[in-house]
């Protein structure tokens, strides 16, 4: 009976007051994923690092950072992180950032009927994503629409929309023209050598990689027929039963939208800043 | 808390020391290449590299299997129990197992003591696809040579348990790992490594197992160059294929997948190894026209130098994650007086083939589950003939995100057979293959993340087809491909089979039974229940005149990752972590 009781206070999530008590925040955030979160020079650099401490500051307490890979699928990666632990040490955090503010996802129901993500609330939405394409002016002079891909090679990061969407959509004419990347940095690299003569990626990621760059890097302002869902936000998650914890970084989070300091990190990082609508009046 | 390094029972360990001083000579090329014929031990995962699984023991026999009992138990402990995939080794009077968390255990064989220890020293982020397991050791010299979850091959000192070579063999920050058994070969420990979905390569190396120097690396994709180390130096050795996009669509070749995950067999006969491919990627089919060799395959390959001498496809241009990774077990048969040198796997989707083993061509294939919808049949080739309607569709091409609609697809992915071995008799020329009765769900799921970007997923759901049983142990004959008898289970079979000359055949289920049966009838000659469920090999050997079974009893694995229908029938089973050994009372 003993043993069962300490088992299980060790499953459950810190509660707000052992957080606050013990001094430190626990936070997630995506290994080598810039401009987002990745390590430069031995330090923590990112937007999402910068918001994590703006998060643990307004609670007055530590940020100590959790690094972790991707998983396959957001859903894995809020198991790891939140309310199973990782693999090995079983390690939870108490907030993971870049998780979806996206209600028909938050309500996904599975196969038998079970909501999805029951385990974890997602909210404070803090900024809005969508896909965006850069070129090399250079090469081709603009992208009045993404046909122009049917005679110009593209870049793209293996496994994500971008990627499938050159392949698999317009009955295949842009698949040979699509170059496959591990990641979308090492696309727009090739880009900057002349080896692709576009990216594309989303809007934080493309505009903080040519921002820097000589100026026949530009950004293009096409659309994307069929690509399904245009834009998304991004917020943050916590266990479920940490709605209290939840509250508390919601407010700070507010603060920091209404304030301007959440655009102004996203320019620190060179990044293409959106509010969500959330917070439109 | 696993702790690093390994602990040392000393005085247990100086017994075993004084008990191996007189007989051992280290495990040779010879011992591993008779090792299905001798009987004091088992050397290798397999129980020969044939991977025929059968002894010819015969003191356990349908007589007197029934007053079989334990005479050991030993715990692998910890917190922290897992699925215990892992076939027990056997030489000198100790047995070598692995565990899950990529440990390895000495064990005495005559009481159960535990001689040492080695905790592999896994990192932060390691992401296993499915269950943190182990299928065992292989064994040469003084060595006992293992993979690890981080992608590394150890080589241990055999009696203490210290680590005389350390290789990474991939990059597990990239998503590689180890977890099948490698084997070796002529002096050579042969590996192939386990892949995320996305962005790798599969590639199977070959290494001294004496000093862990790499002496060829074989890429299972079409387009990929292999290489071969004379004297230190790396050297060109051809590209996979000749050439790369013979059979796939722009780059994506690059990142082809194909991860031959559940290692190996060799047939000294022929003088070739044998290995099997995983699903190639993306897994989206629909973006990767083409046939994307060697993806879903069996490959024939030189030892020596690890060229690729031939190739067989059991599910060109995958759509359903129908891995091809499935053991080739080596076998001969009479046909018009003739000899022929056939081998034969069982797929996961669904299909038994029997190959000719010298050149990979197909003589013949049946299926050997009683429901595939994803093809109609095999043509005289033994390329499958689609039925394209079950085919999961194209997310890319859904009008504006919308969910597409639900294919029903048979066998589930996650196989008519998954990676437990079967085994084979030459008594009864028979195969006994532990199989599977499930279908999947597949549709496209738009409303899907990867990463904080919007992503194209697609759903799965695995569901039973029958309703008092998914798992069936199938006595398959290869040359009519008639089934002889069936044993059904009410959860999936996960576990390996063993056939023996006495006429029997061993396996265990998730439920925690070790079972007999009747070889040629299938009746049920013994059972015991091992407490845990069982996803292990068992193995038989002899000593002083006694005939010995083990097996490793520890319910996981992949299937009660998955959710839906399927986990309801084993969430109920405990977890365990147990080496059980039995023989007949004296």
């Amino acid at each position: 009976m003993f043993a069962a009781l300490l088992l299980s206070s060790t499953m459950q999530a810190r509660t707000f007051d052992e957080i606050i008590e013990s001094n430190k925040l626990l936070v997630s955030v995506y290994r080598d994923f810039p401009p987002f979160s990745s390590i430069v020079e031995g330090q923590p650099v990112g937007i999402d690092i910068d918001i994590a401490r703006a998060i643990a500051k307004g609670l007055g307490i530590e940020l100590v950072l959790r690094w972790t890979t991707a998983d396959e699928n957001v859903e894995d990666d809020l198991r790891n992180n939140l309310w199973k632990g990782d693999f090995y040490h079983k390690k939870k955090s108490d907030l993971m950032l870049r998780i979806p503010y996206d209600k028909a996802y938050s309500q996904l129901r599975d196969d038998i009927g079970e909501l999805v993500h029951d385990r974890v609330h997602m909210f404070a939405p803090y900024h809005t994503e969508i896909w965006q394409v850069a070129f090399n002016s250079k090469r081709l002079e603009s992208v009045p629409t993404v046909a122009v891909f049917q005679y110009h090679d593209i870049g793209v990061e293996v496994d994500s929309v971008p990627a499938f969407y050159f392949t698999g959509a317009f009955r295949g004419t842009m698949t040979k023209h699509t170059k496959h990347f591990p990641t979308i940095a090492l696309a727009a690299e090739a880009m900057f050598n002349q080896q692709v003569d576009a990216i594309m990626g989303m809007r934080s990621q493309v505009t903080a990689l040519v921002a820097n760059q000589p100026e026949h890097f530009k950004l293009a302002s096409n659309g994307f027929p069929t690509i399904g869902r245009q834009q998304w936000d991004i917020g943050m998650a916590v266990k479920s039963e940490n709605r209290q914890l939840s509250y508390a970084i919601g407010d700070v989070v507010t603060e920091l939208v209404k304030s301007g300091k959440l655009k102004a990190i996203f320019e620190r990082h060179h990044a293409h800043y959106q509010k969500p609508e959330y917070y439109q009046p | 808390m696993i702790s690093a390094g390994n602990k040392l029972k000393s005085v247990a360990a100086l017994v075993a020391l004084a008990l191996s001083a007189t007989v051992s000579a280290g495990v040779s090329d010879k011992d591993i290449l008779n090792d299905q014929a001798t009987t004091h031990d088992v050397v290798s995962n397999g129980m020969g590299l044939k991977g025929q699984r059968y002894s010819p023991l015969t003191h356990i026999n349908t007589e007197t299997v029934k007053d079989i009992r334990p005479v050991w138990g030993f715990s692998l402990g910890g917190e922290k129990q897992r699925g215990q995939e892992s076939q027990p080794v056997i030489k000198d009077g100790v047995m070598y197992i692995t565990g899950s968390y990529s440990r390895v255990f000495a064990i005495d064989v005559m009481t159960g003591d535990e001689l040492w220890q080695y905790d592999a020293r896994l990192p932060d982020g390691i992401m296993p696809c499915c269950d943190v397991i182990n299928r065992g050791v292989a064994l040469f010299g003084d060595l006992v040579i293992f993979g690890t979850l981080d992608a590394k091959l150890v080589a241990l000192n055999k009696k203490t348990g210290k680590t005389v070579w350390k290789k990474k063999v991939e990059d597990y920050k990239a998503g590689y790992s180890i977890t099948a058994a490698p084997i070796v070969v002529k002096g050579k420990v042969i590996t192939g490594v386990s892949g995320g979905e996305f962005g790798v390569v599969g590639k199977v190396r070959a290494y001294d197992a004496k000093t862990g120097q790499i002496a060829w690396e074989r890429p299972t994709v079409e387009g990929h160059m292999g290489y071969i180390w004379k004297n230190g130096k790396k050297v060109e050795n051809g590209i996979s294929g000749g050439e790369p996009g013979k059979t796939w669509t722009g780059d994506l070749w690059k990142s082809g997948g194909a991860a031959p995950w559940l290692g190996g067999t060799y047939d000294p006969e022929v003088d070739l190894l044998f290995f099997g491919t995983g699903n190639p990627a993306p897994w989206n089919s629909h973006l990767r026209p083409g046939d994307n060799l060697f993806s879903s395959s069996r490959l024939g390959i030189d030892p020596d130098t690890g060229k690729i001498k031939w190739h067989f496809q059991t599910t060109p241009h995958d759509g359903w994650d129908y891995d091809g990774v499935n053991e080739v077990v080596a076998f001969n048969y009479k046909s018009g007086g003739k000899t022929i040198k056939a081998a034969a796997t069982a797929d996961r989707n669904g299909f038994f083939y029997v190959l000719n083993r010298e050149n990979g061509d197909f003589i013949r294939g049946f299926p050997f589950v009683d429901k595939i919808t994803w093809a109609k049949g095999l043509d005289k080739n033994g390329r499958p003939i689609y039925n394209e309607a079950i085919r999961p569709g194209n997310p890319a091409a859904s009008k504006d995100g919308k969910k597409g609609s639900t294919v029903v697809a048979a066998p589930s992915f996650l196989g008519g057979k998954n990676w437990m071995p079967m085994a084979y008799s030459k008594d009864t020329g028979l195969f006994y293959v532990p199989s599977n009765e499930w279908e999947m769900d597949i549709w496209n799921e738009p409303t899907a993340y990867k990463k904080g970007a919007a992503y194209l997923g697609a759903g799965f759901t695995i569901r039973s087809i029958n309703d008092d049983y998914i798992g069936v142990l199938k006595a398959i004959d290869p040359v009519s491909g008639k089934e002889v008898w069936r044993h059904k289970n009410y959860a999936p079979l996960w576990g390996g089979v063993l056939a023996t000359a006495g006429n029997l055949v061993f396996m265990g289920n998730p439920e925690g039974y070790l079972m007999a049966f009747d070889a040629k009838t299938g009746e049920v000659k013994y059972k015991f229940n091992t407490g845990s469920g069982i996803v292990g090999s068992p193995v038989t050997w002899d000593m002083n005149g006694e005939q010995y079974i083990s097996i490793l009893s520890g319910w996981g694995g992949a299937v009660p990752l998955w959710g839906g229908e399927v986990a309801k029938r084993v969430k109920d089973f405990n977890q365990g972590g147990m080496v059980w050994t039995f023989k007949l009372p004296k």
